[in-house]
């Protein structure tokens, strides 16, 4: 009958031992678990195994000797390996030794008892044990017991898959442990990397807890009253870096909070969280090597001033534009003349700020670069600040004119109610007629005339700088 | 259905007019077409500069007062205690309100409509003293009838005409006279009307041809057709309102009820 011998891949490399696993005698194969490696006192191993059989109720023994030698064969090496089956007792004894670099293994079986010593047919199957552990495939399933010879072969398979997962505790110990026994198998492999996130984990707890009292501590002056009065809240609310920041801070605390996820949602969640801040920063790292190279700060500072003046020279056509006859429209003359000089000086102020400005605008841009550490977000934030900031006199432009054709619609809408002898009551929420006083009339009306007759020009003003401010 | 023959009537609420009584009703339509005509012909002259603002505002004043008098006088302050209840003082601050308002708005007024053409404030203000004429309230109890609107429109137009004049001070003394003119006038001519009738009679008469003389100034052909206009309103159409009157045919009686005679059944199958 063919002998099988399950071995881990992940020993293939280890130094000379003996092969612990199990004997499943009914399909004359072998499954390898761990290697354990010299010196051992033979006492202490088998004491050992017994305790593991107890926990795991697997039968595990020693199954043989594995020796992995990097010089020449040595004879007594050899020998004492065959000596070794002799004192664990194990029918039969596999012996696989490896020579160097060669990939030729040499693998024999030693039959004490036997009074045949015909030759073996042995195949060597490699697996994974990592992969065999965490696969599902091990609880032996129902349907095993069937007669179907496909379901032996599968129930064959499966009893390999359970050994592997049910001596989990034997993967516990390893050659780095301070016991007695050397063991070789799937976790002794990349140890290094596992001490570094064992000690990632054991640091991170205590840098939790600094980030989080730092966080708690800047959200507390955050939330401090001094900041909440009215300019000031307002302003926070308008600024696109403030709420960035903000979303920020709630992200790190998320993550940076010493209690354990619930779920598996917000683990996913806490983590996703957790890279996109790496990428976040990584980017913003590499936005700001790119920034900080080559003077590319001045060149970026030079070039802001001509466009703001570009950009202030093209409102003011505009301007001269509507302050004539724009489009052939009837607009009121003297109106026309006042709403234009005050956006034109409105102007003419921003473009001598702007000025006054210049000499400190490379510095700004330098001190504000670094905030690209905090991430490529926060950056993009500041500079769409810095453009909101630049291009305010828009903004406020698009706000008169807005304002002022509210306040004029809304005075229209009810000077036309008045105009027909009804009003709008508020109580009932609907339009009652009222009798007015003849001065109320006259007041009314007079006003509402002159309402009507302003209002294609402030509808101009208010549509050209809507558009001016939605569509730059 | 049918109707029940007894108890069909005709022209229940049809009234006998008397020619007289008519005639002097139809006195309020003439009054207000002739303040129309009295407003626009002043306008004519403040913009072609043979009327002077400052006389015009005497003159208006002037006749604020005495009207302001008059107005009590006809009822002997009967009606300033008992009805509106408002006090000299009251009105006082009303005309200070109108003064001071028309005046500080005058300059406005002026650059108004200065890019609008002249055609359209024209029509504009032909169409809203039309409207002022459609909703004035003549005393007829009728839905459309609204001072309010009427009022509104006549001020509206005076600030569109008034925009037009050459001078600030023009507008402002335009829009004074269109307010003595179609909203204290008015008022004074119902008391009148109801105190005194000869000599609301009289003041409509003399009024009218006030009106006829200032037009027939400006044009004479203006003149003749507005004499007709105000002829026909006055004595043509009374004459028609009685003649036709005679025609009136309108039938008053209870509806009987349906009643279903014949056998649905068959509708029903």
């Amino acid at each position: 009958m063919v002998l099988k011998v399950f071995f881990p891949s992940c020993c293939s490399s280890a130094e000379s031992g003996i092969l612990i696993g199990r004997w499943i005698s009914e399909q004359n194969s072998a499954v390898i678990l761990a290697v354990v490696h010299f010196p051992f006192i033979p006492v202490q191993v088998k004491q050992y195994l017994s305790e593991v059989q107890r926990v795991t109720k697997v039968s595990v023994s020693v199954l043989g000797s594995w020796s992995n030698s990097k010089q020449e064969k040595e004879e007594s090496l050899s020998e004492f390996l065959e000596d070794l089956g002799t004192i664990f007792s194990h029918e039969p004894w596999i012996q696989i030794s490896k020579e160097g670099d060669s990939k030729f293994w040499s693998c024999s079986t030693l039959q004490k008892h036997s009074n045949n010593p015909k030759e073996e047919e042995i195949i060597l199957v490699y697996y994974d044990q990592r992969k065999v552990m965490l696969s599902h495939l091990h609880p032996p399933l129902a349907t095993a017991t069937s007669t179907d010879h496909n379901a032996d072969d599968a129930s064959k398979l499966s009893a390999v898959f359970d050994t592997v997962a049910k001596s989990k505790i034997l993967f516990m110990t390893d050659r780095y442990d301070d016991g007695p026994i050397k063991l070789t198998h799937w976790q002794s492999d990349g140890v290094e990397a596992s001490i570094i996130v064992e000690l990632m984990k054991q640091a991170s707890v205590p840098a939790c807890m600094l980030l989080t009292f730092l966080l708690s501590l800047i959200s507390g002056i955050c939330r401090s009253r001094v900041l909440k009065f009215w300019p000031l809240s307002f302003l926070w609310s308008k600024l696109s870096t403030c709420e960035q920041l903000g979303h920020r801070l709630q992200h790190l605390q998320v993550i940076s909070s010493n209690k354990k996820a619930q779920n598996q949602t917000q683990l996913m969640r806490k983590a996703n969280i957790f890279v996109s801040l790496l990428i976040d920063v990584a980017l913003g790292i590499l936005l700001m090597s790119w920034l900080y190279r080559k003077n590319r700060i001045g060149h970026l500072a030079d070039t802001l001033i001509p466009v703001a003046d570009h950009v202030a020279e093209e409102l003011q056509d505009l301007l001269q534009w509507l302050m004539g006859a724009p489009a052939g429209l009837k607009m009121n003359r003297a109106l026309d003349q006042v709403l234009g000089r005050f956006f034109l000086y409105h102007i003419h102020l921003w473009i001598s700020y702007i000025h006054l400005m210049s000499p400190f605008i490379e510095m700004i841009l330098w001190y504000v670069g670094l905030s690209a550490c905090l991430g490529l977000t926060v950056a993009l934030c500041i500079l769409s600040d810095i453009i909101a900031l630049l291009t305010f006199h828009i903004y406020c432009f698009y706000v008169y004119g807005a304002r002022l054709y509210c306040l004029k619609i809304y005075g229209l809408s009810s000077l036309w109610r008045l105009f027909r002898g009804k009003k709008w009551n508020v109580l009932r929420q609907r339009v009652d007629s009222c009798s007015y006083d003849l001065d109320q009339l006259f007041i009314g009306t007079l006003l509402f005339t002159i309402l009507l007759f302003l209002l294609p020009t402030t509808a101009l003003y208010y549509l050209v700088f809507t558009l001016v401010r939605f569509n730059p | 259905a049918g109707t029940g023959s007894g108890e069909l009537r005709k022209n229940v609420h049809a009234r006998r007019y008397r020619y007289r009584a008519v005639v002097f009703q139809s006195g309020a339509v003439v009054q207000q077409l002739c303040s129309v005509c009295v407003f626009v012909v002043t306008w004519w002259y403040m913009d072609a500069g043979m009327l002077s603002p400052q006389g015009l505002f005497g003159a208006a004043l002037v006749t604020s007062l005495l009207g302001y008098v008059l107005f009590d006088a006809v009822d002997g302050g009967a009606g300033r205690r008992e009805k509106s209840g408002r006090t000299r003082w009251a009105d006082l601050k009303s005309t200070l309100v109108f003064a001071a308002f028309t005046y500080g708005f005058s300059p406005v007024l002026k650059t108004l409509t200065e890019s609008i053409s002249t055609d359209t404030i024209y029509a504009m203000s032909a169409l809203m003293l039309l409207g002022h004429l459609i909703f004035f309230d003549y005393g007829a109890n009728a839905a459309i009838v609204s001072s309010t609107l009427s009022l509104n429109m006549a001020i509206f137009a005076s600030v569109c005409l008034a925009s037009r004049l050459p001078r600030s001070l023009h507008a402002f003394v335009m829009v004074t006279f269109a307010m003595q003119i179609f909203a204290l006038w008015p008022m004074l001519q119902k008391k009148l009307k109801a105190r005194t009738p000869r000599c609301y009679v009289g003041v409509t008469v003399l009024f009218a041809l006030a009106a006829l003389g200032g037009l027939a100034t400006v044009s004479s052909v203006g003149a003749v057709l507005f004499a007709s206009l105000l002829l026909a309103i006055s004595c043509l159409c009374p004459y028609c309102l009685i003649r036709l009157q005679l025609l009136k045919d309108n039938i008053h009686g209870p509806w009987d009820e349906a009643e279903i005679k014949e056998d649905l059944s068959r509708f029903l199958m």
